[in-house]
């Protein structure tokens, strides 16, 4: 009985996703004497129990679950075939000259018109739909995979795929032992950076679609007035980042490119 | 003819800063036997590791050819396994993985290629490390892989780029007695490209000394003393240090 309450014990404070919550308990007690202060009318600038009693209300009515879940799959979707599309494209780019003078040109405009920027165009081509959005994340998410995929293939020592060739491996076979895993550091922080742009995207699609997730949620409570849905809206954006970060990203990097030596060990 | 055969090899670059073409290698001629080992020797720049550059089908030679056991050189092949000064381990994976690549890609299954794996990781005096990735390795423990990934893979030629030249003096040392050990028990043919003078007599044959680049052979030395061979047995011979008196000579002074 004794062993796995102090493995949970010691599970606690070490997991990376409540590591970080000191900063935050500071935070939130300066917040909350702000508002106790009463400098600022409690309707503009509620306090953290107000949005506890909100989160608590409409997680009860079901509004922010399935809101929450319409956000996250939204995601979830988009960066997946952002994915698919951008790292191959990307290996492609960074390894293959020809592909490289015919595809960069029109990575470089194409990039320079923002994800909202198509947004006008869509809605009169698909309308206020899940395919609107869709086309604006994957848009979002793919140049960093794009960037960051063809930078890490050119990262990888020429001398390891010179040892791979002198020991029979096949092109493929370079590509798959050699390129992909020497091109991990950097697929990974464009994985990073595509789903945090792709993130921000996301509700900015939400707040002008408008028809689910917490993008419409936080623009919709300005009709009602709600400033404590618009602050509740927002915590949740940053605790639902930082869980993908601590539960996904952090924990890959951790059995790959950490273990490999390929990247010093984060502190 | 069986073995390596150079015939008249010749690479010229184009150098983009200098706006002109430089000449590496001239007129190179070389014959190595199976089971023989061949250092080719000369000062930086002189164009050794372009020559082994060529053998190993990683550069094309301007002029001339190399011919394998009858075969012509036309690019990198399992036939040749190439040791890197900078190692060029795989860090993705680990001892056991990276000394069975070459099986792996020749398909043998998993179960065989670690049992050779295991007997080349034994051979170069690695056992219990199977498991870890080559950055928790040292330097002289990464080119001991290095070499088994090489061996493992049966070439008929190894080729060795200053192997050593990136590990620290005592373990340099241990590294060429254990390559010597190696090469005495197993005879790979060998062609190994270096700048130290006392490496190269202590561990070949036959000695061939470049000139300053363009490189050329100035002159053959063949090396007679028995083996086994110790740092601590030579050191001191004077048969040894006669040969690197001379081979040392030849090195420095310019060709008549």
């Amino acid at each position: 009985m004794k062993r796995p309450v102090l493995r949970a014990l010691r599970w606690f404070p070490g997991h990376p996703a409540l590591a970080g919550a000191g900063p935050f308990v500071l935070l939130v007690a300066v917040w909350a004497l702000v508002v106790e202060l009463e400098i600022y009318p409690r309707a503009f600038f509620p306090g953290p129990l107000d949005v506890l009693r909100v989160f608590g209300s409409l997680v009860y009515k079901g509004i922010l679950p399935t809101y929450l879940q319409d956000s996250v799959t939204r995601l979830a979707v988009g960066a997946a075939a952002g994915m698919v599309v951008g790292i191959p494209l990307g290996l492609l780019i960074g390894l293959h000259p020809a592909s490289y003078r015919f595809f960069w040109p029109l990575i470089i405009f194409f990039q320079a018109i923002g994800d909202i920027a198509w947004l006008p165009i869509l809605l009169i081509w698909f309308g206020f739909t899940l395919t609107t959005m869709t086309f604006v994340i994957v848009y979002t998410v793919i140049f960093p995979m794009i960037f960051n995929a063809a930078l890490g293939v050119r990262t990888v020592p020429v001398e390891m795929v010179r040892a791979a060739q002198s020991l029979g491996a096949s092109r493929w076979r370079i590509l798959a032992e050699v390129l992909i895993p020497g091109a991990l550091p950097n697929i990974i922080t464009g994985l990073r950076n595509g789903l945090g742009y792709g993130w921000r995207a996301l509700i900015a699609a939400e707040i002008i679609v408008g028809t689910s997730g917490i993008g419409f949620m936080m623009f919709d409570a300005r009709r009602s007035g709600s400033v404590v849905e618009m602050i509740l809206g927002m915590i949740v954006l940053g605790i639902l980042w930082y869980v993908v970060d601590a539960g996904i990203l952090r924990p890959a990097e951790r059995v790959t490119i950490e273990r490999w030596g390929l990247v010093r060990q984060a502190p | 003819m069986d073995g390596l055969v150079i015939r008249d090899l010749s690479k010229t670059y184009y150098d983009i800063y200098a706006g002109e073409h430089v000449a590496a290698v001239e007129g190179v001629s070389l014959e190595i036997g199976v089971g023989e080992f061949v250092a080719i020797l000369g000062p930086s720049g002189c164009g050794k590791t372009t020559l082994l550059n060529m053998v190993a089908g990683f550069i094309p030679p301007t002029h001339g050819e190399i011919l394998l056991n009858g075969r012509r050189i036309l690019g990198p092949g399992p036939d040749r396994g190439v040791v890197f000064q900078s190692f060029a381990l795989f860090p993705w994976k680990t001892v056991l993985d990276n000394v069975g690549f070459g099986l792996k890609m020749r398909g043998v299954p998993r179960e065989e290629r670690d049992r050779v794996a295991r007997e080349y990781i034994a051979l170069v005096g690695l056992e219990g490390f199977e498991h870890r990735y080559p950055h928790e390795l040292s330097g002289g423990m990464q080119q001991r892989v290095g070499v088994a990934r090489v061996l493992a893979n049966h070439p008929d030629l190894m080729l060795m780029d200053e192997p050593f030249a990136s590990v620290d003096a005592q373990t340099r040392m241990t590294l060429q007695e254990e390559l010597t050990r190696i090469w005495e028990a197993r005879q790979p043919t060998i062609l190994f490209v270096t700048h130290d003078v006392e490496e190269a007599v202590f561990l070949a044959n036959r000695v061939t000394v470049l000139t300053p680049r363009p490189g050329r052979v100035r002159e053959t030395v063949a090396v007679d003393l028995p083996r086994p061979r110790t740092w601590r047995h030579l050191i001191e011979d004077p048969v040894f240090k006669g040969l690197v008196a001379r081979v040392l000579a030849l090195v420095r002074t310019p060709a008549a």
